[in-house]
């Protein structure tokens, strides 16, 4: 269980092993729900369809562009630092970050207007799903721009260099993470009928 | 002993022996009430013999955990306990105020009790482990807060390391928590919603944290592993504890008029719940294995081991049994229940007090690190005894859950209640008849304590 | 100095996974809180069932009894007696009554509690509104 220092020409996984864990208990937390939804939808098929009509998939794709313009942004960031650019590594960064905000606002938006339509929790089954999964993803969203925010700061502060930068590539593991999520979930709940 | 002050766990860790062999005396006799059932009947009613039989075992849990907390901080904050007079005196405070509340529940009808005490002035009374009067309850705030104090006020002045940090939050979540016994609305949905805030929170996360700090004091005492790999791995225990347990907490919310988002949600989390437990295993071998000392107190290693292993078992297998809101459905207020949380408060809770106590006891008694030979072999069987007892309870109880779900909930001619207990009876014997084996690995525990000897050279 | 980094790494992520859990938590618990109206009925607990609710607690009936499936588990589920008992609070109040003082011999046996009219009634509208509770179809039959 000796954590073993990840230097920057590639051991695999990137970043500290322990981070490796929750991001594999993560998931597994997002892959129980994704089966859990498979398995209700299996049994409510009209019921899904029919809701899933109300959904705003125009939403939903932008929001999906711009999850993968951030991870984009987060590889250019670890190249940079790589390459010894603090600045630029924060610079990448901060845009990724920009990307996460523009998300967090239109599901917002999203959340807003489904309340205004009287939707909650315990309207319906496909409801509880969609409301519970894209809440709960919206809150790894909120955790994983802290997340790149800190390493952007640390960044920014000299912390990260060619040699030792595996804050960055942890923070961008977990970013990375949280988009796979969202691509997965997107088509599962938003298009799949 | 590195420190004077170390010495007030010693009152501590009697008292908490002395209430645990009372708990299991009453045990003994609700087993023996279950199969006749007025045995003692009216002068102790199955209720008051239960009441009784619970808040022993989380007093003196309690008093456990203080005790561990006395021994282990001043030596990891490397600085005599604040105020070791202090702690005596909450010492007994708290043990004549947990008499007396035994006595009252013994000694006057419960419904007495309840008037005697003033509960009408601000009801807590009446709900399941939180059978206090209020009075108590205040008292235990009261004895909780100082020992907070004392606890914090040692850290504060001394070296702050993970696990006495990670034990204080542990003990700040547990009175934190507890003060939600003290709300007892009239709308019982909102009463049963916010009791389990006591009690899930409490066993399913805080206490989990203490028990983890207990856990990984011990072994770097007794096995030699680097602290920083100890540690590191016990914030990723507690990180995986709390991340799977507060929203865990929705497993209770299945079926008692809480909407039913809460099937799934729980359901999904508590599932998860075993995985710290899992990772305490793999922790508690893993340090072992790779340990740079051989430790005289070999029995005070039986139980570091024992503990994580039987808390797997009893609060993760078991609990992941009965947790999925399907399954639920049908074992909910069985016998089911009472196998995992028999097994479950043995695994996690009595075992690791029963690690600290064996390997700070001796210290405390004085010796270098160990008992005699003689001494930890009685020790040992004692362990067996009542873990492998406690085996045979659970499979039992489980026995007469499945028969007990299939009799009354799922067969097509349900059968009353009642009736059904009768057909489970043989299961209850056979428990009964563990119990007693239980009890008799107790008493052998307690002799293990007056065997003398000369204690092993203590190797490097 | 990898390793120290990792710990404070750990560190984060419990410290940050508690909070974030505990923020979900508190927000389903809100949730919750404006969706159990519509499944207590609670415009339905009268003085008289807040009293019954006060009898249960007094006499510490879960001591024996589980209600909506909690507490001990020595007598029946007392959620569903209301409907068990043929929709009847006489049914119930004969049933609390009629306990002999010194028990069935040999059987399990529930105390007498010398309950006043009063009570007895106020626990049997306890026990009827909390049969009316919406408990997503539990338990599974009649026996509780």
């Amino acid at each position: 269980m000796n954590s073993s220092v990840q230097h920057a020409n590639g051991r695999y996984p990137p970043g500290d092993f322990a981070i490796w864990i929750f991001i594999y208990a993560e998931l597994l937390a997002f892959g129980i729900f994704f089966l859990s939804y498979a398995f209700a939808r299996a049994n409510n098929v009209e019921l899904f369809n029919e809701s899933q009509l109300l959904l705003n998939r125009t939403a939903g794709a932008i929001n999906t562009l711009l999850l993968i313009t951030g991870s984009y942004f987060v590889v250019r960031a670890v190249a940079a630092i790589r390459d010894d650019k603090a600045q630029l590594c924060s610079r990448w960064l901060m845009a990724a970050i920009m990307m996460a905000c523009a998300f967090l606002a239109i599901k917002l938006v999203e959340f807003y207007t489904k309340y205004q339509e009287g939707i909650s929790l315990s309207t319906n089954t496909f409801y509880m799903f969609y409301l519970s999964m894209t809440f709960f993803h919206f809150m790894h969203v909120i955790l994983g721009a802290v997340i790149l925010a800190a390493v952007m700061l640390k960044a920014r502060n000299g912390a990260y260099s060619r040699e030792e930068h595996t804050g960055v590539e942890t923070g961008g593991s977990y970013w990375h993470m949280v988009d796979l999520v969202w691509i997965i979930l997107f088509p599962l709940v938003y298009i799949i009928r | 002993m590195q420190y004077q002050s170390q010495a007030v766990a010693k009152p501590y860790f009697i008292a908490a022996i002395g209430l645990f062999v009372g708990q299991i005396l009453f045990g003994v006799i609700l087993g023996l009430q279950y199969v006749i059932g007025d045995f003692l009947f009216p002068e102790i009613p199955f209720n008051v013999a239960r009441m009784v039989h619970t808040n022993l075992l989380i007093v003196w849990l309690l008093f456990g955990f203080m005790g561990a907390s006395y021994y282990m901080v001043p030596e990891e904050a490397e600085t005599e306990l604040h105020s070791p007079r202090l702690a005596l005196a909450l010492f007994w405070i708290f043990l004549v105020a947990g008499a007396l509340t035994v006595l009252g529940y013994l000694l006057v009808p419960y419904a007495t009790l309840a008037e005697i005490t003033g509960n009408d002035l601000l009801p807590t009374m009446g709900r399941e482990f939180l059978e206090q009067p209020t009075i108590t309850k205040i008292g235990i705030v009261v004895v909780a807060l100082g020992f907070l104090f004392n606890i914090s006020m040692t850290i504060l002045k001394g070296r702050k390391t993970v696990i006495s940090m990670v034990l204080l939050l542990g003990l700040w979540g547990l009175a934190l928590f507890f003060l939600f016994s003290f709300y007892n609305p009239t709308n019982l949905i909102l009463d049963k919603y916010y009791w389990w805030w006591v009690v899930h929170l409490w066993v399913e996360g805080v206490w989990e944290l203490i028990m983890g700090a207990i856990l990984a004091f011990v072994l770097i005492k007794m096995t030699g592993v680097d602290r920083e790999v100890i540690e590191k791995w016990l914030y990723v225990i507690i990180a995986m504890t709390l991340i799977t347990g507060i929203l865990g907490t929705g497993h209770h919310y299945y079926w008692i008029g809480t909407p039913e988002y809460w099937q799934w949600w729980g359901s999904i989390f508590s599932a998860l719940e075993p995985i710290p437990f899992f990772m305490m295993v793999i922790f508690a071998f893993n340090m072992v294995n790779r340990r740079r000392r051989e430790h005289p107190n070999k029995a005070a290693m039986l139980w570091a081991l024992g503990t994580p292993v039987m808390a797997f078992l009893g609060a993760g297998v078991w609990g992941f049994m009965h947790t999925l809101a399907p399954v639920n459905y049908f074992t909910h207020g069985t016998q089911i229940t009472a196998a995992h949380g028999h097994m479950a408060f043995y695994g996690a809770y009595v075992m690791v007090v029963l690690a600290m106590i064996s390997y700070a006891m001796p210290i405390l008694r004085g010796r270098a690190a160990a008992n005699s030979e003689k001494s930890q072999v009685m020790e040992m069987w004692s362990f067996w005894l009542m873990t492998v007892a406690m085996v045979f309870i659970t499979l039992f109880l489980t026995g007469a859950g499945v028969l007990q779900v299939w009799l009354q909930r799922i067969s097509e001619s349900a059968m009353p209640f009642m009736v059904v207990q009768d057909q489970i009876a043989i299961f209850y014997w056979m428990r009964e008849v563990a119990g007693v084996v239980f009890l008799a690995g107790l008493v052998l525990y307690i002799m293990s304590f007056f065997v003398g000897g000369e204690e092993k050279t203590a190797q490097a | 100095m990898s390793e120290k980094f990792t710990k404070s790494m750990a560190r984060n992520i419990f410290y940050g996974g508690t909070v974030f859990f505990f923020l979900l938590f508190l927000a389903l618990t809100f949730d919750t809180a404006g969706v159990l109206p519509d499944r207590d009925h609670r415009e339905n607990i009268t003085e008289q069932v807040a009293l019954g609710k006060k009898v249960w607690e007094d006499n510490n009936c879960i001591g024996c009894h589980t209600l909506l499936g909690e507490g001990a588990y020595f007598a029946p589920e007392l959620g569903n007696v209301y409907t068990r008992f043929g929709n009847s609070k006489e049914a119930i109040i004969g049933f609390i009554q009629s306990r002999p003082k010194e028990g069935i011999p040999g059987r399990r046996s529930m105390p007498q509690f010398n309950l006043s009219d009063e009570e007895l009634d106020a626990i049997a509208e306890f026990l009827k509104w909390t049969s009316e509770v919406d408990a997503a179809g539990w338990p599974p039959n009649i026996q509780g």
